[in-house]
């Protein structure tokens, strides 16, 4: 098999501006990001049109893309200032809106025609004709629902010529999209409105009423959960990307820099391995080492290759996975004495074992030699949030390389 | 003019619902058809068809289910046998099955059904565009927005006015997914009467199964809107679906029955909202609480 050519996209969550430059330099091609209004994300830090004007440029210089989410489902009124929204977010030269809501999109045709719609995961798309559907309603991508199986993203794909954009990596509702309404009905949060309390992680009891009788069902004290591992596709990109699949895409707005750059970076490094030379390509396991650094819970296919189990639900306690912070980032390095400046983030000093990592999949262990101060003091460890140090490295970085430590 | 639907469950209860006042009949099977009392065969659903028909009146056949490949692929043929055998119209929340039943070019009509996702006039008025004849509007939206949608479409939206509605449905065996956890499959069998309860709040218990579209929860009040169906009737929300998932047989039909007479009440102007809840409190089901679930509150306290 020669290299493939038309390479899926790695598309990265970006909460902010400074997220949005970390995913790009760390080989995102896409970023989608959350508006001030008509998002899910309330809580995620949204993005002003200074922010967004700002964010396109430095993307659209390094050849990435930017995605507005829009992909609320509105009751009566709240679709007001849409049309300005859209505009704007077209004049500021914005790739895509994702969109789910059907009176949303007719706003978005009528006041940014051109603006290339996405259909959200809200929409919960799971076969080909809703993919046609949407297609001849003019919309350029469909972000299928995480209820499809691999074989069938390969049937949707031998029957239409739509972008198909699918999740590989992050947490997951464990209901189809924009059909659960806990939250509304438990603490009165509109999840289809981004107030979702995520009740389905929530421990319940589980009876049953048989005449006015109730028989607990609970068995060991297990209280009955609908918690869901996490997504993650690392170890079948082959399989996404010969399924058709153009757009991999990372969950995770409200996810930090040392996150979205990890996953991002490995996502990036795997798909060129395998777009490059398929006929060769070998899994490296420095891949999987890297994103348990910033896994938050178990990992798993999802649907992909079928309908989940209780292995992909969290029950009993919950796995310990080794935790690592994100404690500076480089700002500059010089090649004659190997000293690098870093900007403190979390509290380390010397003696410690820590790790750089870099765009490009670099990344090497080091352990804390010697650390200055701004006024070229030593000091032993580094406290001050945001204070910027110098100490000697063992390999060279640059800036943005970013440094992690257990 | 107000239209009463219900769910049937049988061809004996389609019978005691039509005669207990009922204008159309709600039917469906699997693999279309979400959460319906019971799933009936073409064969029932025909027999049910001719029925109602025999007294003037209509059935809607449920093609709700948020579809996969394998179901899409199915959906013609049963399209098309509805379309044969006299069907009024069906239900569809899958824009996937909206493409194959305008690609098929049947004299079916559609009502657009999508569960949580139809909020807004602007929503319905885009499904209208692809052929839908009406809406059935998302449980989780307020008698004051209810009222605004209507007045803003010529379409019927439709208002549950009775019984449990869904607030979750997950593509995952969940309850077989924790007895296989705890050691216990055995119970999978037992797919009635089962509850959560949410620990912080001792009163609920959302009722829960699983069927072939994974597993359900509702919630934990059946609504009722009996007491403001004279404001619904004012305000020209005409359409009221009453909903027996939960509730077999002949005490679903009496409730029916009951709404049918407060329809006549309210058209003769004897209609006492009081009377008709009480006498609805003595048929509901005691482990059962009634409940007017976002009806009566304001939009502005849901977020
Ligand atoms: S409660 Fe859970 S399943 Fe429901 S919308 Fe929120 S995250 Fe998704």
């Amino acid at each position: 098999m020669k290299k493939i050519e038309n390479k899926p996209e790695v598309l990265a969550p970006a909460g902010n501006l400074e997220k949005l430059k970390m995913a790009i330099r760390y080989g995102a091609d896409a970023v989608y990001i959350g508006g001030q209004a008509f998002g899910l994300r309330s809580r995620a830090g949204n993005f002003s049109y200074e922010e967004m004007t700002e964010g396109v440029e430095f993307a659209h210089v390094r050849g990435a893309k930017v995605f507005v989410a829009a992909n609320m489902v509105t009751h009566e009124g709240d679709a007001k200032g849409a049309g300005e929204f859209f505009k704007t977010l077209q004049s500021i030269g914005v790739d895509a809106v994702i969109i789910s809501d059907p009176a949303l999109i007719v706003v978005c045709f009528n006041a940014a025609p051109g603006l290339p719609i996405h259909l959200s995961t809200q929409a919960s798309a799971t076969n080909y004709k809703t993919l046609e559907f949407w297609k001849s309603i003019g919309l350029e991508r469909v972000v299928l629902a995480r209820e499809v199986g691999i074989e069938e993203i390969r049937e949707m794909r031998r029957h239409t010529d739509i972008e198909i954009e699918a999740f590989v990596h992050g947490a997951m509702c464990i209901a189809y999209s924009g059909r659960c309404t806990l939250s509304n009905h438990m603490v009165n949060r509109d999840a289809n409105r981004g107030g979702c309390a995520q009740s389905c992680r929530w421990k319940y009891d589980l009876f049953e009423m048989d005449g006015g009788a109730l028989t607990s069902l609970l068995r060991d004290d297990e209280p009955f959960s609908m918690s869901a591992v996490d997504l993650s596709m690392l170890h079948h990109l082959p399989d996404m990307i010969d399924a058709g699949v153009n757009s991999l895409k990372i969950e995770g707005r409200m996810k930090s820099i040392h996150y979205v750059s990890t996953v991002a970076n490995v996502y990036r490094n795997a798909v060129d391995a395998y777009c490059n030379d398929p006929e060769h390509f070998t899994f490296d396991p420095a891949w999987d080492e890297e994103i348990w650094k910033v896994a938050q819970r178990d990992l798993s296919t999802g649907f992909y290759y079928g309908v989940p189990t209780e292995k992909e639900q969290l029950f009993g306690k919950p796995r310990k996975i080794p935790k690592y912070t994100f404690a500076a980032q480089v700002l500059s390095y010089d090649s004659e004495t190997h000293i690098a400046t870093l900007e403190q983030r979390n509290n380390f000093g010397v003696g410690e074992e820590v790790e750089f990592y870099g765009p490009g999949f670099a990344h090497f262990k080091q352990t804390v030699r010697d650390l200055w101060n701004e006024d070229g003091e030593p000091i032993d460890r580094a406290p001050n949030p945001m204070m910027t140090v110098t100490m000697t490295v063992d390999a060279p970085v640059e800036p943005y390389f970013l440094m992690r430590k257990k | 003019m107000i239209d009463i639907i219900a769910t049937a469950e049988s061809y004996a209860q389609a019978e005691s619902l039509l005669n207990a006042g009922v204008d159309t009949l709600y039917v469906g099977g699997h693999p279309f058809g979400l959460r319906l009392p019971q799933a009936l065969s073409l064969e029932e659903i025909n027999r049910i068809i001719c029925l109602a028909h025999s007294y003037g009146k209509k059935v809607t056949v449920a093609c709700n289910a948020l579809m996969h490949n394998e179901q899409i692929g199915q959906l013609t043929p049963y399209l098309s046998q509805l379309a044969e055998i006299g069907a009024d119209a069906v239900t569809i929340g899958d824009p996937g099955a909206i493409f194959v039943l305008k690609e098929l070019g049947l004299p079916l009509s559609f009502i657009y059904d999508a569960g949580t996702l139809v909020t807004s006039a602007e929503q319905v008025a885009f499904w209208v565009g692809q052929g839908a004849s009406g809406a059935v509007a998302a449980r989780e939206l307020t008698l004051t927005e209810l009222i605004a949608m209507q007045q803003l479409l010529d379409q019927p939206i439709e208002v549950q006015v009775y019984g449990p509605t869904c607030i979750h449905q997950s593509g995952r065996p969940l309850l077989t997914n924790y007895y296989n956890y705890t050691g216990n499959p055995g119970q999978v069998d037992k797919p009635d009467g089962l509850y959560l309860r949410d620990p912080k709040n001792p009163d609920s218990q959302y009722p829960i199964f699983e069927d072939q579209d994974g597993t359900h929860i509702f919630s934990t009040e059946d609504l009722s809107l009996v007491g403001q169906l004279k404001i619904m009737h004012d305000q020209g929300l005409n359409t009221w679906k009453l909903d027996g998932v939960l509730l077999r047989g002949e005490r679903f039909v009496q409730i029916v029955a009951l709404f049918d007479e407060a329809r006549h009440a309210i058209e003769s102007g004897a209609f006492v909202p009081e009377s008709f809840c009480n006498r609805l409190a003595k048929l509901q089901p005691a482990s059962r609480p009634l409940g007017t679930g976002f009806y009566l509150k304001n939009p502005e306290d849901v977020h």
